[in-house]
């Protein structure tokens, strides 16, 4: 009686419990379905996952191809290894929890931290951001003991540019910059974030030759980006170094002479074209751009009232004032205006299409060959052989030398210069050419502008006899002898007749003479340009007159051999035999000093 | 108290599969802890053993008489929880752990058994063949007493574990159509209601993430994420023993306890997953065809308890390692490492057993 209770009590329960299994078995089956799903169907994806996770890709930067002088010893431009602070946005877990912790420690202003990160914003989550770059041993010290509780900050390596002169050659050689998003996008397609690229000079010119081909490394990191092990790795090929034509010592002394100066010096091997100096200044130093992040310094030199970016040898432009001359005599020869027997008279000023045009010397020169004309750079003998040439036949000799065109250098961002003719003046300020214009072009004034590398080739030109040569600064394949370019068509004996006056000026007391070398027959043309309309300079005292013009000084030695041309120009020099001559001087001592001598000595 | 005849009852086929489940446990925990110090898959070796012996001891004792000492089993641990509350020391975040001499522990598992007696003993008096709502709420006061310490902890994981056993009991009690639709308003209700009120905000991202983990890499979805990934790319066969790169390069979180299913779904595939299914199957099933064999209402009812207990923990956990529930931590018993744990899955074990060879047994 009690069992069969029991038992009646008990199928309900009984039937429950059937339930319940039969419930937990269905779901036992979804289960298993459900990770079939995840483990067979889904497997391709998961296992990507799976493979992202615990491997990394890790570029080995390939260093920059040095830059070396002309002898390959003297390193401009070298590589040192540098660490950066990277965030790598994705492994960030609370933005707004470390974003200040990572600024204090890398001891910048949120504001400046969020500003970097912003800049990439577009870029995939995964990439390393450069946050701070060139770290010193301590923060990198700093940043490694918090690598587990900040795992989005890393630390990276590159290989760094490091100029060892600062600021030597800094126009030539010009400095690195990241490029802008934009940038990358469009012009430097093939760099990766935070690479940074040749903004000016020859970074900027021979940029692609100078990036090596990047190393990759693929690791196996664990959930806190600890580096376990590597599968595979491809070494970085670093870019072979560049051999310019600048010579160490002369660039040197051109800066040094440059100084407290603004200006340039250019120095040319007068056959090949070589560049052996090129200086401006004021200068700046390229390893304060390397620094990814500091605006405010680089704005301050942008907006620098004395321009220390500006390359002044070949964006500046001047007036030639009277080196122009060298142009004027050749071409008044060469076209029969005159003859090497023409002789003017000089009486301090002259009158031409009713307007008096006056020489510098105010009692006048009285008469004057040519070569003497060149000597003493007299005006009124200029004025007329302007008058007898025309605008039309000077321009014509000016652009044979090289005037109002790009000379070729191998430096990003040469001007061209102005030659002026009737028809420029028509187009561009839609008035016609009056007569006397042309006296002033006569000796280097007007519109006539020019930048101190053309009127440096231009002086080879002279000292070659004719046969013009390409400025450049990278030595080997491009200096070849053979590559010298075409002449022009004037005959060599009208050279030798300006060059007899260029000569004259620094070797028989002429403007030239402070730039006078011992034994190296230097032979060179002065010039002081004005830098203000003539009728305003009349109204000046003599003393501001001079204070107001540039100097200039262009020559080359020896007279019958040339090797070296030197071109200097000083603004608001003042008269170019006092100012440039004398630095000029120095620049042919050195020259001669350093190769003349070798020469004759391994000659002996 | 025990005889020879009670003894040749004894089913040693569900001591042989909890054992092999137990055994997978130990080598799955080898694998997530080997580069760990203190020799974790030792240490579970070690519980199992003590675990063992103290299940003979369980069936030693005639569960009739622990029912008859559930209340003061109860008071005792309700007292400990208590005491753990005011003097506790506060580790991972909870005030769980008791530490005597050379051994430590949480109470809240071994809370479980208490709750599973008491509440055994309280149905058995209940003769009705529906649940009433008077008796339901005053033994859900019962089972909330414990429960309530527990989430207190705060250890929330732990104390949901203790609902099976109360639901267990009204299933078995007998539900209404209408009841059953009054508690899935009710759920519905104390959810919104603890939405809103009462969960905290890491535990609301849990939540929300399970719909959508990949929206918070790093954050509460990178948990389920790294989890996923570790089992869907464990494929057919997995990657070899030892060699989850989820689960050996630490991508994976808490892989010897809560994520010990994704070690093994990685590391074996999708034929280690069926297989432990089976065994787990195996086992749980031969647990829930013992509660019509039992001799009486008590004894059904602590075989159904402990059968709903191990076999929701289990379902849970691997529906939570997959994102089908949000991450609640709570480990799978005989798998996940820890001691408290696999002593109470083996009391619990040891109850039925209990119960079984009694079976014939004379009053």
């Amino acid at each position: 009686m009690k069992s069969s209770q029991i038992y009646q009590d008990f199928s309900p329960i009984q039937n429950r419990v059937q339930i319940v299994t039969i419930l937990i078995e269905v779901l036992f089956l979804v289960l298993a379905l459900y990770y079939w799903k995840v483990q067979i169907l889904d497997y391709k994806k998961y296992w990507k996952m799976s493979e992202a996770n615990r491997t990394r890709e890790v570029i080995i930067r390939a260093s920059r191809g040095v830059l070396t002088d002309r002898g390959g010893s003297v390193i401009l431009a070298d590589n040192q290894g540098a660490f950066n602070a990277s965030l790598i946005r994705e492994n960030c877990k609370n933005p707004k929890e470390s974003y200040p912790r990572i600024s204090r420690l890398l001891g910048l202003t949120e504001d400046e931290l969020e500003k970097r990160i912003e800049k990439y914003a577009g870029q995939p989550l995964f990439k390393p951001i450069v946050v701070k770059d060139n770290l010193i041993l301590d923060e990198v010290s700093r940043i490694e003991a918090r690598k587990a509780d900040l795992p989005e900050l890393v630390i990276e390596t590159e290989p760094r540019r490091f100029y060892p002169f600062q600021s030597l050659g800094a126009h030539v050689i010009g400095y690195m910059q990241e490029p802008s998003p934009e940038e990358l996008r469009t012009v430097y397609k093939d760099r990766r974030l935070g690479d940074l690229v040749g903004k000016t000079g020859i970074e900027a010119i021979y940029d692609s030759r100078l990036v090596g081909v990047d190393g990759k490394a693929v690791e196996v990191v664990d959930s806190l980006g600890r580096r376990m092990d590597e599968l595979s790795r491809v070494e970085p090929n670093p870019a072979p170094k560049l051999r310019l034509t600048l010579d160490y010592d002369l660039q040197a002394k051109a800066e040094e002479l440059l100084t407290g100066r603004e200006g340039s010096i250019i120095v040319l091997e007068a056959k090949t074209g070589d560049v052996l100096a090129l200086a401006s200044f004021p200068t700046f130093d390229p390893n304060k751009f390397i620094n990814r992040f500091t605006p405010e310094e680089w704005l301050g030199l942008l907006k620098s009232p004395d321009t220390p970016l500006i390359n002044r040898a070949i964006q500046g432009l001047y007036s030639p004032g009277s080196i122009f001359k060298i142009v004027m005599a050749s071409g008044g020869l060469a076209s029969g205006a005159i003859t090497d027997q023409t002789t003017f008279f000089c009486g301090g000023s002259a009158e031409f299409y009713g307007h008096p045009f006056s020489c510098w010397l105010e009692g006048g020169h009285g008469a004057l060959s040519l070569t003497n004309a060149i000597r003493y750079s007299c005006n009124v003998y200029f004025y007329n052989i302007a008058r007898r040439m025309g605008i039309e036949e000077i321009a014509a000799v000016a652009q044979k030398f090289g005037l109002g065109a790009k000379t070729g250098i191998d430096l990003p961002g040469e001007k061209e210069g102005l030659v002026p003719t009737p028809e420029w003046k028509k187009k561009t300020r839609n008035a016609t050419w009056y007569p006397g214009e042309t006296i002033s072009v006569g000796i280097g004034q007007g519109p006539l502008q020019v930048t101190p590398l053309q009127i440096s080739a231009m002086t080879a030109l002279v000292a070659n006899r004719g046969i013009r040569v390409r400025p450049h600064l990278l030595r080997g394949e491009d200096s070849s002898p053979g590559k010298q370019e075409a002449g022009v068509s004037i005959q060599s004996g009208v050279f030798e007749k300006v060059i007899e006056g260029m000569w004259r000026s620094v070797n028989e007391q002429g403007t030239g003479q402070a730039a006078r070398v011992d034994n190296f027959n230097v032979c060179g043309k002065t010039g002081s340009s004005q830098t203000v309309s003539s009728e305003k300079a009349e109204k000046m005292a003599p003393q501001m007159k001079q204070k107001k013009t540039h100097a200039w000084f262009t020559g080359f030695a020896p007279r019958d051999n040339p090797q070296v041309v030197v071109t200097v120009l000083v603004e608001f020099g003042g008269m170019g035999g006092a100012t440039a001559a004398p630095l000029a001087q120095r620049i042919f001592a050195l020259y001669q000093d350093k190769y003349d001598r070798q020469k004759t000595a391994s000659r002996n | 108290m025990i005889d020879r005849k009670q003894l040749r009852e004894i089913d040693w086929i569900l001591i042989g599969l909890l054992l092999v489940n137990s055994l997978v446990g130990v080598a799955l925990i080898y694998s997530s802890s080997h580069y760990l110090p203190g020799n974790l898959f030792l240490r579970q070796l070690l519980w199992v053993v003590i675990s063992l012996a103290v299940l003979f001891l369980t069936i030693s004792i005639d569960y009739k008489m622990l029912l008859a000492y559930s209340p003061y089993i109860l008071c005792l641990f309700a007292l400990v929880l208590f005491g753990l509350l005011a003097f506790g020391r506060t580790i991972a975040g909870a005030k769980s752990w008791v530490r005597l001499a050379f051994i430590g522990g949480q109470p809240s598992e071994l809370a479980k058994i208490a709750v599973l007696l008491v509440l055994a003993r309280v149905f058995s008096e209940f003769r009705r063949p529906y649940l009433t709502t008077g008796f339901a709420v005053l033994s859900a006061a019962v089972v909330f007493v414990p429960v309530g310490l527990v989430a207190l902890q705060p250890d929330l994981g732990t104390a949901v574990t203790f609902l099976p056993l109360l639901f267990a009991c009204f299933l078995l009690a007998g539900l209404r159509r209408k009841t059953l639709i009054l508690f899935l308003i009710l759920t519905l209700a104390v959810g919104l209601a603890g939405w809103n009120f009462l969960l905290k905000d890491y535990q609301k991202k849990r939540l929300t993430t399970l719909i959508n983990p990949s929206q918070d890499p790093r954050g509460s979805g990178y948990h389920v994420l790294q989890s996923k990934i570790a089992i869907g790319s464990g494929g057919l066969l997995g990657k070899g023993y030892k060699k989850g790169s989820q689960s050996q390069l630490k991508f994976l979180p808490a892989r010897h306890t809560d994520f010990i299913f994704s070690v093994l779904g990685e590391e074996f595939g999708f034929a280690g997953v069926l297989l432990v299914f089976f065994s787990y199957f195996l086992f749980l099933s031969r647990i829930f065809k013992t509660v019509p064999k039992s001799r009486d209402r008590p004894g059904m009812y602590i075989v159904f308890m402990a059968a709903c207990l191990i076999a929701f923990q289990f379902l849970v956990n691997v529906m939570m390692i997959v994102g089908l529930f949000p991450i609640a931590g709570i480990p799978i018993p005989l798998l996940s490492y820890g001691g408290s744990s696999i002593l109470t899955t083996f009391i619990a074990v040891g109850l039925v057993l209990n119960v079984k060879m009694r079976r014939f047994a004379n009053v």
